[in-house]
């Protein structure tokens, strides 16, 4: 019988709309939950499979010596598709010249991501290429024309073999960022790199091997793979790893993703704790009347969980499919902006979803029910009367286990959910006591004010355990949504600023000293906006205070390291670079610059700094062609390696430098209409180099647009999150408001009155809140910012006066159209309703 | 005997220390009676018929139904006791917001595993007027209705004892004699024990007899004196 009576409430509450806020907010955090997780897999890996172009590949292996064949039959074995690409540094010889070029060697397959674009003349946008060249033949960088004099279908002579140059390399998908140490490249097949003869035993190369495939595939070979690496020889890399601008971009989207998922979570979940607690009151009457007409505790836990449960279940069915249907068509729509199409998702997202709604729904509601089965019949006579309270303390911990809960299943990080929790858990706690504490404030203040006035602080002041709670809600709500945007913001932001419209496209490199002059003048005449003009001397650092440092680290080498005879260099030459001004976006970060201080020294990029352990007032000694000089370190410095401007690991004063033979380099601006001009204008420069680096921009650009518009989704279904949050709480509040409005208006209080005093006591509910969450946010932010996100940490100061405002109006109005109901019933409609 | 209290006492601890609600009560009702209790808010009549239906528990003394001590019995056993024997009227006619009156009237019989609780609660709306009404919820019913479904619901099951708290007490006049008229009728028919509290004296003398609760004393009153 008693399923009966379940099946039977169920319906005719859903029917007339009462369970509507908890249905709601069960839908909500699944539809959330799955078109969050479905949408940040898809486009996950929509995006590394793109952003996979910047590697040629989904992995790299990387060794300086030569990668076992079986290594690569077992990727095949596998359904991984394998290239070669091996790497060195060569002289090319062609017209009695000759220059140093990067010789990349590939095997059929290569590149596995991304495409490689060629041209039949040099500086001009090429066609996407499906082959490589043919056996004998060389295709070079347009660059290598300039520097070597070359017509297409001359020759260039590379160790003891002659290639006929039939292409020209207009973009090569991994050609990195790495613009100092990279020469001119010269792809060659595989197959003829050993009649090269230039692989000896001890010449420097970098054998690469290039993987491509679906990620089970890769994970599995990974596993297999990595306890074969020597970490002395080997690398495995993703574009996840490393610090391009790429990577920078795409990790921090990646977690901008999670948490804001992560909080879009805990707001959905909030919203199902509100509407249950509210579930459970609107029902205390109905089990004082079963109980009263003879329904036993153990009917009443039965009639109670299965409506729960149906309700769930219902709620969580209508959330897949809403889900569903907002991942199929939100997604189809973005693929769409992006002219890309999205790998399809696992079945992941839909167990995460599922389980986060049954485990909110169920855990946030035990309590409640508890409370709920344990309602007196007595009540049927003293309206008062509630259950057990003796055992709040276990609400806190079911409530604070199930969102706990939540962040681990979703994130899969235990560290980033625990600091969630914990701070979250650390900021309720002085929210609710500031709450209260401004609640009191409130009343004091409101005591001379006008009637309404004196109504609505009344009424906050009665409440204020109440309030407070509510406050914590809303508080959350609107602090959630503040970080969610003011983050999106700062992120675009932070992207926008490193690569503006106008960020240089080109590097020139190897201008003759007396042609800067030349080149400066040209760039004015025709318009083209330039970094300044950086001298560069190529020197290496060979001790550091007065220790020997190595470049090439041997196993005898690292036991000299480890005795301290030794310390690890640089392992390169570096370019050196002299000026009188700190450069642009580079900032003194310890120590100072020297101005018109004229004693050698040196000023060390951070990072830099603190791989090699250098501090201000150490000596570093350098090696420039053979002359050897010892300078003080005054300064350190961090410079923006996301712009694309040049950057020195070192940069001396004038003097020091000065009168050492330096060629220049620029970066510069050059519209991608006027690519054709670029031949003509360097004409006069036919020693400088230059590399083109618009194909990378855009693609950089291309990502952090699809990155963009996937922040926006998040966006949005957060902000519904919190929307949520804040009706079933004002709902929920209305129902404690219904009898003083009942007494009020029986009284004789307008209805002007009784909806500005609503009004007014949440203007002020909403004020508070607003104030108390922007000051939380940007703490909050402070410290994600610069623990998470790796960004300079701002104030958003505005936001502290739009915080309480919007907080203010959004939660007065919420309040006024929930009480406008109530209002607009005449008072026996109220009464009857009541009693 | 069907209904019978010994010392029955209620004390209830307030800020200011322990208040006596009910003084030693000692009562008999035989099945088939009517019993008013009647006195003034705050003398304790509604404490009393709590505690009689086993609503709530004395601080000393005892409820005896049909024998059986409710103090012996624990909350599940006092629901079934409840589920099987008694029926219930109130004041604010509880009926429960998201049912119809139709399954408002079922409610009982259900919880009590009865079958054919259906026609039953049929029967009895149709006994009391309500047969077009059956589908309504209880907001699309105006008071007079309320309560009419609330003594059906009382009925069904045919329970030994009625409580009735104040059964007219929210509703006109006119409308209070109907619903006064239909609970005596039904009453009559299906022989039950009727426990009611009320202050009115006019409803009161329609009871064979009359109980009158003065600050927590019973005492029996003869028709003319209430």
């Amino acid at each position: 019988m008693w399923h009966k009576i379940s099946f039977r409430l169920l319906k005719q509450e859903l029917k007339r709309g009462e369970l509507t806020i908890m249905a709601l907010a069960i839908i909500l955090s699944v539809t959330a939950v799955l078109s969050l997780s479905l949408f940040s897999e898809r486009l996950q890996s929509g995006l590394l499979e793109r952003s996979s172009e910047f590697l040629a590949a989904d992995r790299v292996l990387s060794s300086r010596r030569d990668i076992p064949q079986e290594w690569l039959e077992k990727a095949e074995q596998d359904g991984i598709q394998t290239a070669w690409r091996v790497i060195f540094n060569s002289m090319a010889f062609a017209n009695d010249q000759l220059e140093l070029v990067d010789i990349k060697a590939v095997s059929d397959g290569y590149p596995l991501r991304g495409e490689l674009k060629v041209a039949d003349k040099p500086f001009v946008e090429g066609e996407v290429s499906t082959t490589l060249p043919p056996e004998g033949e060389a295709w070079v960088a347009s660059s290598l024309f300039q520097a070597l004099s070359l017509e297409m279908g001359d020759s260039i002579e590379v160790g003891n073999s002659r290639f006929k140059v039939t292409k020209v390399v207009t973009y090569e998908p991994d050609v990195g960022f790495s613009v100092f140490t990279d020469s001119p490249n010269v792809i060659i097949r595989y197959s003829q790199l050993a009649e090269t003869g230039l692989i000896q035993p001890g010449s420097r190369v970098r054998y690469n091997v290039l993987f491509a495939g679906n990620p089970t595939q890769l994970d599995n070979y990974e596993s297999w793979l990595l306890p074969q690496l020597n970490d002395d020889t080997h690398s495995w890399r993703s574009i996840e790893d490393g610090d391009s601008p790429l990577a920078r971009a795409l990790n921090r989207a990646e977690r901008f993703m999670m948490l804001a998922s992560l909080l879009g979570v805990v707001l959905a979940a909030t919203a199902v704790a509100v509407a249950a607690q509210r579930y459970c009151q609107r029902n205390y009457d109905v089990v004082a009347i079963f109980k009263t007409l003879g329904a036993g505790k153990q009917q009443i836990r039965k009639i109670f969980v299965l409506h729960l449960l149906l309700l769930t279940g219902i709620s969580v069915g209508v959330g897949i499919l809403l889900g569903w249907l907002i991942q199929s068509y939100v997604i189809n729509w973005v693929a769409e902006q992006l002219g890309a199409s999205l790998p399809s998702a696992s079945w992941r997202p839909y167990a995460l979803a599922i389980a986060t709604g049954l485990i909110s729904a169920v855990m946030f509601t035990l309590y409640p029910l508890f409370r709920l089965i344990s309602i007196p019949p007595l009540r049927v006579l003293h309206r008062q009367m509630v259950g057990v309270q003796a055992i709040r303390w276990l609400q806190w911990i079911l409530s604070g286990g199930t969102i706990y809960g939540l962040l681990v299943l979703y994130s899969q990080q235990w560290w980033l959910s625990t600091a969630l929790f914990v701070g979250g858990a650390f900021a309720a706690g002085i929210l609710l006591l500031i709450g209260r504490v401004l609640i009191g404030a409130g009343r004091k203040a409101g005591m001379q004010a006008g009637s309404a006035w004196r109504l609505a602080m009344a009424g906050l002041q009665r409440r204020a355990s109440a309030n407070s709670v509510q406050m914590l809600s809303f508080s959350t709500a609107i602090m959630l949504l503040l970080l969610v945007i003011v983050l999106r913001n700062d992120l675009l932001a932070d992207w926008q600023r490193q690569l503006p419209e106008d960020a240089p496209n080109y590097f020139a490199l190897n201008i003759a000293e007396e042609k800067v002059d030349d080149l400066r003048d040209m760039f004015a005449r025709e318009n083209i906006e330039a970094t300044d003009q950086y001298p560069l001397i190529p020197g290496r650092v060979t001790h550091h205070n007065g220790t020997e440092l190595i470049d090439e680290v041997t196993k005898e080498d690292r036991e000299e390291v480890e005795e301290g005879d030794r310390e690890e260099g640089f392992g390169r030459e570096l370019s050196l670079t002299w000026r009188d001004t700190v450069p642009p976006n580079n900032e003194i970060v310890s120590g100072s610059w020297w101005g018109e201080n004229a004693e050698p020294q040196v000023s060390v990029e951070r990072q830099a700094a603190e791989r090699l352990e250098i501090k201000v007032g150490d000596t570093l000694t350098f090696n420039i062609g053979g002359e050897v000089f010892t300078v003080p370190v005054t300064s350190l410095r961090e410079a923006d390696w996301g712009s694309l401007q040049p950057n020195f690991y070192m940069i001396f004063n004038t003097s020091t430098l000065a009168d050492f033979p330096a060629t220049y380099i620029t970066s510069f601006h050059l519209d991608s209409d006027r690519k054709d001009e670029l031949y003509q204008l360097f004409r006069p420069f036919p020693e400088a180099s230059l590399i083109d680096l618009d194909a990378i921009i855009d693609q950089i650009r291309e990502v952090i647009s699809q990155v963009s518009i996937a922040i926006l989704f998040v966006l949005v279904l957060v902000m519904i999150a919190g929307a949520l949050v804040l009706i079933a709480q004002v709902q929920a509040s209305m129902e404690e408001r219904q009898k003083e409005l009942v007494i009020l208006r029986t009284l004789g209080a307008s209805g002007k009155l009784l909806s500005r005093s609503i009004s007014y006591e949440f203007l002020m509910l909403g004020a508070i809140s607003g104030l108390i969450a922007t000051i939380a946010m940007d703490l909050s932010l402070l410290i994600l910012q610069t623990q998470v996100f790796n960004m300079e940490a701002t104030w958003h100061w505005r936001l502290w006066l739009l915080g309480p405002i919007s907080g203010a109006v959004v939660v007065a109005l919420l309040g006024r159209l929930a009480c406008a109901r109530l209002i607009r019933r005449n008072t026996a409609q109220l009464i009857r309703k009541l009693i | 005997m069907l209904i019978q209290t010994q010392q029955l006492e209620k004390i209830v601890e307030t800020s200011e220390g322990p208040l006596q609600i009910l003084q030693p009560i000692d009562l008999a009702i035989n099945a088939g009676e009517t019993v008013a209790i009647v006195g003034a808010s705050g003398s304790g009549k509604s404490t009393l018929l709590s505690l009689l239906a086993g609503l709530d528990i004395a601080t000393h003394g005892d409820v005896l139904i049909e024998n059986e001590k409710l103090s012996d019995l624990d909350e599940e056993q006092r629901a079934k006791l409840r589920a099987d024997k008694v029926g219930f009227i109130f004041q604010s006619f509880l009926l429960v917001p998201s049912l119809s009156a139709l399954e408002n009237v079922m409610l009982p019989a259900e919880l009590a595993g009865h079958k054919g609780a259906e026609k039953e609660a049929r029967e009895l709306l149709e006994k009391v007027g309500l047969s077009d009404r059956w589908h309504h919820y209880p907001n699309q019913l105006s008071g007079g209705e309320q309560q009419r479904v609330a003594i059906a619901r009382a009925f069904v099951g045919q329970p030994k004892i009625l409580f009735a708290d104040e059964p007219t007490g929210n509703l006109d006049s006119k409308t209070g004699d109907k619903v006064e008229q239909l609970l005596f009728d039904l009453n009559k028919d299906y022989g039950t024990t009727l426990v009611m509290v009320t202050h009115d004296t006019t409803l009161a003398k329609r009871c064979q007899r009359i109980l009158n609760m003065e600050a927590g004393q019973l005492a029996e009153a003869s028709q003319d004196v209430a």
